[in-house]
């Protein structure tokens, strides 16, 4: 009799053993930790790329003349500074020979259908490049104008005529209104 | 008549039966013990394995947080950004460009096309969302033959198009005064550096 007992234990010690230790443990705890060295092993491999991917581009970027970096910084700004524009455009008519009469900003919430001539989906929600009209009234020859509206167009900062009335005179002295728009980086 | 206990009541000999169950049960007993340890055995061997196992996979885990840690501390947040505001500025600037608009090209264009005898009093100039540019204008031609001209000179041209002369009067002086409505061709104000 006693030597059927034991083995029964055994055996019995055994299913114990396995369904409460062996089996959850697998299927738990350890389960768990393989997922997570298979995420971190994910993230690792991502860090590589990400760190190989950051030295390329420092060469790249190391690569292109910091003037000219500079100058593209100028030519879409990290910020709005519609008053440095502003100035900008003042000392631009001034050396023209343009009066300005008087400038205006419009905000972006009217002026997205118009800008968005220039910059196709420029305007959209999702756009790194924010955009808003500056509204210029001026006096001066026709030369002037010419001669302003080169520098409008050839200036550092990128700036698309969008409106543009010429108003003659028989003094040779014409009125202008026009819409500016300008750009920046969001 | 009944027999007495003493007497055998079958010739087959009783020892030899009783021996072979007696045999068929120890074996029986030693199988199903070895079966029931070596059981026992496997599966506790499987638990030292899992728990070793699972000390081990604990030590990968912690080597590998660290070493994501140290990755992760290793990217520079204003780098990142350094980049993506360059990609930014490249590929919108490329584009934005491209779409750059130059009107002085168009008024180059106007001293070629108008002759003298031709002056525009009022000129509206409107790009709308399409990047066309349209013209509104009015003015006054010395003749009818001096507006015909300009008609024909934008027509052969080519790059200011549906020019429509309109609210055409002639005056006392018998000068032509008029009203001009068109589209410009893209390549007129396109920007080129």
């Amino acid at each position: 009799m006693n030597s059927r007992i034991l083995p029964t234990l055994a055996l019995l010690v055994s299913v114990g053993i396995f369904f409460a230790y062996v089996q959850p443990t697998w299927s738990g705890p350890l389960a768990v930790t393989k997922a997570s060295i298979a995420s971190d092993d994910r993230a690792l491999a991502a860090a590589n790329t990400y760190t190989m991917q950051q030295n390329q581009l420092a060469v790249a970027r190391n690569a292109i003349d910091p003037r000219d970096l500079t100058r593209l910084a100028r030519f879409l700004p990290g910020s709005v500074d519609n008053v440095g524009l502003i100035l900008d455009l003042n000392a631009l008519a001034a050396r023209s020979g343009l009066t300005l009469s008087n400038i205006d900003v419009i905000t972006n919430a009217a002026a997205p259908a118009k800008s968005a001539a220039a910059g196709a989906a420029l305007s959209s929600a999702a756009s790194p490049i924010g955009s808003a009209e500056l509204s210029l009234s001026a006096v001066g020859t026709y030369a002037a104008l010419q001669t302003f509206l080169v520098g409008v167009e050839k200036s550092e900062r990128l700036l698309d005529v969008q409106d543009l009335l010429v108003r003659g005179s028989d003094t040779g002295v014409y009125s202008y209104r026009m819409k500016v728009s300008f750009y920046w980086l969001r | 008549m009944d027999l007495p206990p003493t007497i055998p009541t079958s010739f087959v000999p009783r020892s030899t039966f009783t021996s072979a169950r007696r045999k068929f049960r120890s074996d029986f007993t030693d199988v199903f013990g070895l079966f029931a340890y070596a059981v026992l055995g496997i599966v506790f061997a499987l638990a030292l394995g899992i728990f070793f196992y699972g000390r081990i996979l604990a030590g990968a885990q912690a080597s590998k947080d660290a070493a994501l840690a140290k990755a992760e501390k290793a990217i520079d947040p204003a780098t990142v950004r350094g980049f993506v505001q360059l990609r930014d500025r490249l590929t919108a600037g490329q584009r934005m460009l491209g779409n750059h608009i130059a009107l002085s090209n168009f008024f180059k264009l106007v001293e070629t096309l108008l002759p003298a005898n031709v002056r525009l009093s009022t000129l509206h100039l409107t790009l709308d969302t399409t990047k066309k540019v349209r013209l509104e204008g009015s003015g006054v031609a010395k003749s009818f033959n001096a507006l015909a001209a300009v008609s024909n000179a934008f027509a052969a041209d080519g790059r200011i198009k549906e020019a429509i002369f309109s609210n055409i009067v002639v005056n006392r002086d018998s000068s032509v005064s008029f009203t001009l409505s068109a589209t410009l061709d893209s390549k007129i104000v396109a920007f080129s550096p």
